[in-house]
């Protein structure tokens, strides 16, 4: 459903990612590993359209230079940021709701998403009014997955989002993306990571970026990270 | 000073704010959400000025009611803000938002230069004056002062209902909230599918438009002359420069200021009237480099 076909990336005159290739499947959960610096989130970023780029992405068969990057998320790809960047003008649960009325969905839509995202991420639910700006980096990280898990329909991609995360948070997180695993089995995720041993439970498969290039790694052991 | 003439300066001042700050908040707009300061922000107060006189002139000629002249405004404000404000952003703007801010200065600076002439050929040189609007309300005593209803209650009333509405426009409107989140992190506004593109249009819309009701507004108060867009420009910048750029509330807060000043400045010191809105600039910014209301790091507004 998601494919790289020689992707080349520069940015300020280095070559991050070099002839990229890989295809990832439709319902797959996709760990995507790598050195701090290797490229991951140049990686996802591209695919949302904020990088200049040669070669090819396809997504669902399409290729997504053809579509401007704010119309991408309308295909149903939701992405959280490795930093957060929620809107702090905005209360948590608008941020939530967001790119829905963004989208154009109706309100019995948006209302089924956000009970939906309250389902997988009840704590959600008790900050819901509190202003975006005001809640930890670790909460702030939960308010990005709601977010994403908003428009996210077809492709959802998290850019580190253990990061940073208390132990005690960091279980919750990933009890949360195995919820969202149970309710949505036709999803495809893409968590990128630099300490594959958080991944191992949930995740079908690994890409190990290195120096901007991709191989097929193993999730069995931490090697594939070095 | 007695009481009387401190009314009377109080007045003047309230009433000159509340047009000042039509233009301010539509340049302090512009600039939070775009990073342009908009020379040509003063050709918009200008043409809004000329074009509600003109028209004015004609509709009354006619023998139309002078209560038209409201809607003439609110409609010369929304056609300029729309055609022009529009296709300079369309056609000049979007091409440069990537350049540096100098480069920015320049091309508004020249737009502005540009719409200078087409007023000439337009309107020519003549004054236009066409005060239907503020007679047709008439006068209001208070404190023994008579004063026009126009500019004492109407004025200032339109001033604080644009102040109210903008902020409800971007608070509670789904246009506005995108505005809002652009400004704040435009990466991350694309990434949840709002088109920064359109949201600049728009926002820089609203801004000409505002500054284009402003002058309309002041039309009905004085002759419409050439120059009027430039002084109403720098004087604007002072404003929005005093307040912290993109500073909403902080625009109308300092328009006051700087209105009272200056009309204090015209009864007790006529010599500096000219130049006490920069002296308080200068005086805050001295104090205070990002403004009074202006907050150093995050991008809001
Ligand atoms: N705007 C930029 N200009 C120049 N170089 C950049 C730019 N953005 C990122 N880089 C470089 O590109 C490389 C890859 O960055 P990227 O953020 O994709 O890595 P990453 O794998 O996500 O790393 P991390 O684990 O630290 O998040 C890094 O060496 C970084 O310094
Ligand atoms: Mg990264």
């Amino acid at each position: 459903m998601l494919e790289f076909r020689d992707v080349t990336v520069f940015l300020g005159g280095v070559r991050i990612l070099r002839n990229v290739n890989f295809h990832v499947n439709q319902a797959d959960t996709v760990a995507m590993i790598g050195p701090n610096g290797a490229g991951k989130t140049t990686a996802l970023r591209s695919v949302m359209g904020f990088t200049r780029m040669t070669g090819e992405i396809l997504f669902d068969g399409r290729e997504l230079s053809t579509i401007a990057p704010a119309r991408r998320p309308g295909l149903g790809i939701g992405y959280a940021h490795e930093d957060r960047r929620l809107f702090s003008a905005f209360t948590v649960e608008e941020n939530i709701v967001m790119p829905g009325q963004v989208a154009k969905f109706s309100a019995a839509e948006l209302a089924h998403k956000l009970g939906r995202v309250y389902e997988i991420l009840p704590e959600l639910r008790e900050m819901a009014r509190r202003p975006a700006g005001s809640v930890s980096g670790g909460q702030g990280k939960m308010v990005a997955l709601g977010r994403a898990l908003m428009i996210g329909s077809r492709l959802i991609m998290l850019d580190e989002p253990f990061q940073g995360l208390a132990p005690a948070l960091a279980r919750r997180y990933s009890e949360a993306l195995r919820a969202l695993r149970d309710q949505d089995r036709e999803v495809t995720l893409i968590i990128t990571e630099s300490n594959p041993k958080l991944l191992r439970k949930f995740a079908d498969r690994a890409l190990v970026l290195e120096r901007g290039e991709v191989r097929e790694g193993s999730l069995s052991d931490g090697k594939d990270a070095a | 000073m007695n009481t009387q003439l401190f009314a009377l300066a109080i007045f003047d001042g309230v009433a000159y704010a509340a047009l000042v700050f039509l233009v301010a908040v539509g340049l302090t707009l512009i600039f939070g959400v775009l990073q342009i300061l908009n020379v040509a922000h003063g050709s918009f107060y200008a043409i809004g000025a000329y074009a509600t006189a003109s028209l004015g002139g004609m509709v009354f000629a006619a023998g139309f009611s002078p209560y038209l002249a409201f809607p003439l405004m609110l409609i010369v404000a929304v056609l300029v803000g729309i055609a022009l404000g529009g296709l300079i952003e369309q056609f000049l703007l979007k091409r440069i938002y990537v350049k540096e801010g100098a480069l920015q200065l320049l091309v508004t600076f020249a737009v502005f230069m540009i719409l200078e002439d087409v007023q000439r050929l337009v309107w020519g040189v003549q004054p236009y004056f066409e005060s239907s609007a503020l007679q047709a309300l008439g006068n209001i005593k208070v404190l023994g002062i008579t004063y026009t209803v126009y500019q004492l209650i109407v004025l200032p009333c339109i001033a604080l209902a644009v102040l109210i509405c903008l902020r409800l426009f971007l608070r509670r409107t789904l246009s506005g909230k995108l505005i809002l989140a652009v400004t704040e992190d435009r990466e991350a506004a694309t990434s949840i599918g709002i088109d920064a593109d359109r949201v600049y249009l728009l926002t820089f819309i609203v801004g000409a438009a505002l500054a284009a009701f402003g002058g309309a507004l002041a039309s009905a108060t004085t002759s419409v002359v050439p120059g009027m867009g430039a002084d109403m420009i720098v004087l604007s910048f002072a404003v929005v420069a005093t307040a912290g750029l993109g500073q909403i509330e902080g625009a109308a807060l300092t328009a006051l200021l700087i209105g009272l000043g200056r009309s204090f400045a015209v009864y007790l010191m006529p010599e500096l009237q000219v130049l006490v809105p920069y002296l308080i600039m200068l005086l805050v910014l001295l104090v205070r480099p990002q403004g009074l209301f202006g907050i150093a790091q995050a991008r809001k507004i």
